[in-house]
């Protein structure tokens, strides 16, 4: 690289480095020396160095471990949900008349925001007037209330998860089959091949790696679940819904300002979800992608 | 039974499934849209009205701010200001990152996982450290503490389309404008720049319905009209038990259409974006 180049290529980064070395590093940084700190908010002269404590406490914190619970619930039981439904979609309109219009239409839903939905859902889910009982009365079905119990209010969020998020998973699955050569099918089914096998021996291995992509994404993104939780069941009753980042949330803000205990948990969360971007990064071929080798 | 009818039958079944399945998806954005036309005494009729069978603005232009959203005016500006300079720095700053390293795979993989990680990051996670900093530098609400915030995904998410805009130009035309005697910077802003326009638009575009949409870290970092963005005063509108459903609504509407028209014009990008272009679409 000639001297003039280098010298551009360094001028043109260095705004991102300085920027992220700002807003990034230093949150970062601050965030992890916290978390061994009692430092909080509504305590004058407190942030005294406590070592591990915050950390063991997250393991008796039954609060906490319940969070965790119900992160892992959305991870678990929404994600494969929308996985399913997503791949459904996709197969259901491909070919038809209308697709475009079908294709468009389905994408709406990941362009709300979550706190949209979120009051949507207050509607629709109302004890007296949603249209959910209004539903459930056809089947002779008594009103539920949906947000004042655990098992519904858990079942609303998952909902609302399934219907904001299988989207965009139907969106990487379809944009994965049109890709996928139709003489490569012809061809199978000449040789005689049924549908079913088409799919699982030419399609599917064409889509698995987009399959892949698809969940862990959709995993990371399930760690951040917040705005629709705040908006209809703030969590509750008790601590039903209340996600690892509603949690954090509510010990680092809403209820006391405990920055010390918050930090811990989000450092742990931040963890997590490195890892996850980190198996994310490889399953993108990032390097193919840039033209970059992995040694350089 | 023909092959013809079968066909006939099984499309008939593909449709139903897929307007079934419309229905269940679209019903949320639908229920908005019509609760922000119903009058007060259809917001919790029994039954439910399936559409305003009284249509009204009242919930847009009511006269007071409890029960129309006359007071959103502020709360509309802030969201403006705050994601169209988010959209505009962003560009600009990726634009010049993501031309570094494409062409001159500045800090190789290293530098660009890093760089993606940042637009994975929970908010969560960042929002407490950053409080305690704005309290100090006396960036709460503020339009800046905002912007500056937002910028960290935007920036991310910007480096990454962009690059695979600009992988896309083909080397050969900065070859030629280097043997015709341009400098590096001139071949950035005569060939770099102008086929990267399209690409340049696509991030305005996806980073201002991110912005737009973000609720977590507006509502910790302001607390009045003069920062607090459009999703924040939808969160704060919950007040007591009469809940004045029509104004919700209205501002959900108000709040959800700009990002969805603007999603569906600019569809492409969008997916490219939300998959790290692991879908070329």
């Amino acid at each position: 690289m000639s001297k003039s180049s280098r010298k551009i290529a360094i001028l043109f980064i260095l705004p991102v480095i300085i920027f992220y070395l700002v807003m990034a590093i230093y949150p970062f940084v601050s965030m992890v020396y916290e978390s061994f700190t009692n430092l909080n908010l509504t305590i004058p002269h407190s942030g005294q160095f406590i070592g591990l404590s915050n950390y063991f406490a997250i393991f008796q914190d039954p609060l906490a471990l319940s969070s965790i619970d119900f992160s892992a619930m959305v991870i678990y039981i929404a994600v494969p949900v929308e996985m399913i439904l997503g791949l459904v979609f996709a197969y259901l309109i491909r070919g038809l008349k209308g697709e475009k219009i079908f294709r468009t239409l389905f994408l709406i839903p990941m362009m709300i925001p979550g706190i949209v939905f979120g009051i949507a859902a207050q509607m629709i889910f109302n004890y007296l007037f949603g249209a959910a009982n209004y539903f459930l009365s056809f089947l002779g079905i008594q009103p539920v209330a949906w947000l004042g119990q655990a098992a519904t209010a858990q079942f609303v969020i998952i909902f609302l998860d399934v219907l904001q998020w299988t989207p965009f998973v139907f969106l990487i699955i379809y944009a994965g089959l049109l890709s996928v050569p139709q003489d490569l099918i012809d061809a199978a089914k000449v040789d005689g091949a049924n549908g079913w096998q088409a799919f699982l021996h030419v399609e599917f291995p064409t889509l698995k790696p987009l399959i892949y992509v698809a969940l862990i994404i959709r995993i990371i993104d399930a760690l951040k679940i917040f705005g629709k939780i705040y908006m209809t069941t703030w969590g509750g009753p008790g601590t039903a819904t209340s996600s690892w980042s509603f949690y954090i949330y509510k010990v680092g803000v809403s209820y006391g300002w405990d920055i010390g205990y918050a930090s811990a948990l989000a450092v742990i969360l931040l963890i997590v979800s490195t890892i996850l971007v980190n198996i994310l990064i490889r399953f993108l071929n990032l390097g193919e992608q840039l033209g970059i080798s992995k040694e350089a | 039974m023909r092959p013809k009818t079968k066909r006939r039958i099984v499309n008939s079944v593909r449709y139903i499934f897929t307007i079934l399945i419309l229905v269940v998806f679209l019903f949320p954005a639908y229920w908005i849209t019509i609760t922000a036309f119903k009058p007060s005494s259809e917001w919790n009729a029994w039954p439910p009205h399936f559409w305003p069978y009284h249509p009204t603005l009242s919930n847009f232009f009511g006269g007071s701010s409890v029960s129309s959203i006359e007071g959103i005016l502020p709360f509309l500006r802030n969201s403006l200001v705050v994601s169209t300079a988010v959209a505009v720095i962003a560009a600009v700053i990726a634009l010049l990152a993501a031309y570094s390293i494409a062409r001159f795979k500045t800090g190789g993989m290293g530098l660009a996982g890093w760089i993606i990680s940042m637009r994975m990051l929970p908010p969560v996670t960042i929002v407490i450290p950053l409080y305690v900093i704005y309290a100090k530098v006396n960036l709460l609400n503020t339009w800046t503490g905002l912007i500056l915030i937002y910028l960290v995904p935007a920036i991310a998410l910007g480096v990454w389309i962009l690059i695979t805009f600009i992988n896309q130009i083909p080397k050969e035309l900065d070859e030629a404008a280097k043997i015709d005697g341009a400098s590096n910077l001139q071949t950035f802003t005569h060939i770099i720049l102008p086929l990267s326009l399209s690409g340049f638009a696509a991030v305005m575009v996806l980073t201002f319905i991110q912005t737009w949409s973000e609720f977590l870290l507006a509502t910790i970092l302001t607390s009045n009209s003069a920062a607090q963005t459009l999703p924040v005063y939808l969160g704060r509108f919950i007040t007591g038990y009469n809940i004045a459903w029509g104004a919700l609504s209205a501002a959900g509407l108000i709040t959800m259409l700009p990002v969805i028209i603007f999603g569906i014009i600019f569809q492409r990008y969008l997916i490219r974006g939300l998959t790290f272009g692991a879908v070329k679409y």
